[in-house]
């Protein structure tokens, strides 16, 4: 059985001590997976990766309702959780006196050497399959740390079109990367 | 409303939205499972994000099972 799950009623003298209790148990079943999966996403800074994490879990443990998922749901929840702390955090600190907007980057332009690892390459060529209507959705949201209002407001349609295009450019992606291999 | 889940597991839903969508996923079970199947699609966006070179080969493919 689960620790997490486990019925702990009775063995604390204090709510806190039962809290204290839980967290622990919840680092120790997804801290280690957490922190190598964040510290891909923070450019490997160790203590941001770490903040995230502690911020994750507490946010588990506040919702533990949820912890009653199945692993692999909770594994998926988790996940969310801690990509929304790391994306809200990237966009603190790229707030400056003068916001400007981000140089354009090419997403899609694979450069020929290889530098990249061929998963890029693959997961570009993908993208580029998709029709223009979900690339772009994709694109302007994800690929650019933007929410859906904000790429709705970009793109000029309503947020509930970009929600919608997005999911099925998403989940188009997601067969094509299957059907190559490389599906996560 | 289960068109949500995209945007959800991306992280790209304002506040609100995100909240409400995770009220939402806890009563269904479509979402749930969506959930788990898109939820690797993320990371692998994030490969055209990351600077080269700066992939790490430190995560073997993880399973919850047990
Ligand atoms: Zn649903």
């Amino acid at each position: 059985m689960c620790p997490v799950l486990g019925h702990l009623d009775g063995r604390f003298e204090s709510a806190d001590a039962e809290a204290e209790h839980r967290i622990a148990v919840l680092y120790q079943e997804f801290g280690g997976p957490l922190l190598r999966h964040v510290r891909k996403s923070t450019g490997n800074d160790l203590q941001w990766a770490e903040d995230v994490v502690q911020e994750t879990i507490v946010r588990a443990w506040r919702n533990s309702a949820r912890l009653q998922w199945e692993p692999g749901l909770i594994w998926a929840w988790l996940l969310t959780v801690a990509r929304r702390i790391v994306i809200d955090g990237r966009r603190r600190r790229s707030v400056r006196p003068h916001e400007v907007e981000p140089p354009e980057v090419d997403m899609l332009a694979v450069p020929d050497g290889s530098e990249r690892a061929l998963s890029a390459i693959v997961v570009a060529d993908a993208l580029r399959s998709l029709s223009d209507e979900h690339r772009e959705v994709i694109e302007q949201t994800y690929l650019r740390d933007r929410t859906i209002s904000e790429a709705a407001e970009i793109l000029g349609i309503p947020p509930g079109t970009v929600k919608s295009r997005l999911y099925y450019g998403i989940r188009a992606l997601r067969e094509l990367l299957r059907d190559k291999g490389v599906a996560g | 409303m289960h068109d949500g889940v995209a945007a959800y597991v991306l992280g790209v839903l304002d506040d609100e939205e995100h909240e409400a969508f995770e009220r939402h996923l806890d009563v269904c079970a479509r979402c749930q499972a969506e959930l788990v199947e898109l939820a690797g699609v993320p990371d692998r966006l994030d490969e055209l994000k990351r600077e080269p070179s700066a992939s790490s080969g430190d995560d073997p493919p993880m399973s919850m099972s047990r």
